[in-house]
């Protein structure tokens, strides 16, 4: 399973990194803009609105984000683990981190405490989330291009794309290797988006007590350095469901993924 | 109840399926501009696709293109598709003439300059077109 995982976020990080090339070039008149589901939710006000899009986003962004909203009601982030080829990028960024600075976790060099990590998680990324869609809807336009880590890497010096941009882009590829993930876990705004939806997903990821040694090899594999060895259930809605955790596990059955029935 | 691993990716697949085949369902223009009021003829609608046209600003843009054309009635864009609809009084102007109209130098009024090759019609009514 991990390799079917790993095998598709290359693919989708090259898919999606040849349409950018494609465009720039001149060659295809899909940008990369067209494929993320964010663009589906900045346009939906202008959709209820004014029945109109805005800026690029179009149709394709409103059904891959409406199609995102189930699978994330169903299998949580399972997105963000499998298919974001952003995500992808900043997971192989925090392996990097975690391989260069010989840490045994995905917690990083910076470690923040668990208190930090909420208030990350809560305000900050709840506030970025805010001030884009709020400023997307009052504009009508996708002001925060320049600052979107997937269109500045992907979109080939696309549109509103500036050398600064790329500073950013290198900054936060830089705190990704100190801090795995701090762009999907702290500033992300489509997964902030999803994060409600993914509480209440469907699939979860349930620990067995009689199988489970408590060698804590799932917590030690996880990108999201989630606890898994010490919960019954995984109720995080940062769980990506990337299956890192059952693939560390060395004793059969103590971690398996469970569809969870009405009331349990 | 307990799932197989393989039930995850089986849902990334239909979902990722589901996402790029429903958008193709949904038809919302990102542009509307009634160019002239309709009169007495039959109109005909003619469908382009644009390379250039990719945003609500270039559609606004290709729509300024049509402005006093004669014959030119409606113009309605989906960007997120490069597609515009173009209706028409085919008693006084056709494809052609349209196409000429949308193709040419636009006037762009930050530099107060004329800009040229923004807008390349590369099909009409599902057929393909050859480009100088």
């Amino acid at each position: 399973m991990r390799r079917l995982r790993i095998a598709l976020q290359i693919g989708l990080v090259i898919a999606t990194a040849v349409a950018g090339v494609r465009y720039a070039m001149g060659t295809s008149m899909a940008s990369v803009e067209k494929y993320c589901p964010f663009g589906g939710l900045e346009t939906a006000y202008a959709l209820v609105a004014r029945q109109r899009f805005t800026c690029a986003a179009g149709e394709l962004n409103l059904s891959l984000f409406i199609a995102l909203l189930l699978l994330t009601l169903l299998a949580r982030k399972a997105f963000c683990g499998w298919v974001c080829p952003l995500g992808a990028v900043f997971e192989w960024t925090g392996r990097l981190g975690r391989r260069l600075f010989k840490r045994q976790t995905y917690e990083g060099l910076l470690h923040l405490s668990p208190r930090t990590d909420a208030v990350l998680k809560v305000v900050f990324r709840i506030a970025v989330l805010g001030v884009i869609l709020a400023a997307t809807w009052t504009t009508g336009e996708l002001v925060f291009r320049g600052y979107d880590p997937y269109y500045v890497l992907f979109s080939a010096h696309g549109h509103d794309v500036r050398m600064w941009s790329y500073g950013i882009l290198a900054a936060l590829l830089g705190l990704g290797m100190l801090l795995p993930l701090a762009w999907c876990k702290y500033l992300c705004p489509l997964g902030t988006a999803l994060w409600p939806f993914s509480s209440a997903g469907r699939l979860r990821l349930r620990r067995s007590d009689d199988h489970c040694t408590g060698c804590g090899a799932c917590s030690r594999a996880c990108p999201q350095a989630l606890e898994v060895s010490g919960v019954p259930e995984v109720r995080s809605g940062e769980c990506t469901l990337c299956l890192e955790c059952t693939e560390a596990c060395p004793a059969p059955g103590a971690l398996e993924l469970h569809w969870k029935g009405r009331g349990r | 109840m307990k799932l197989p691993q393989a039930v995850v990716p089986v849902l990334v697949l239909v979902c990722a399926g589901l996402g790029l085949g429903a958008g193709k369902l949904i038809a919302v223009p990102s542009v509307v501009k009634d160019l002239a009021p309709v009169g007495g003829n039959p109109l005909r609608t003619t469908v382009f696709v644009v390379d250039g046209v990719r945003c609500v600003d270039t559609a606004t843009r290709a729509a300024a293109q049509l402005a006093g054309v004669p014959g030119a009635v409606r113009f309605v864009a989906f960007a997120s598709r490069n597609r515009v609809e173009i209706t028409f009084d085919p008693a006084v102007t056709g494809p052609a003439t349209l196409r000429e109209a949308v193709e040419g130098p636009v006037y762009d009024e930050a530099s107060g300059e004329y800009l040229f090759n923004v807008f390349d019609v590369v099909e009409v009514d599902g057929v393909r077109v050859a480009n100088p």
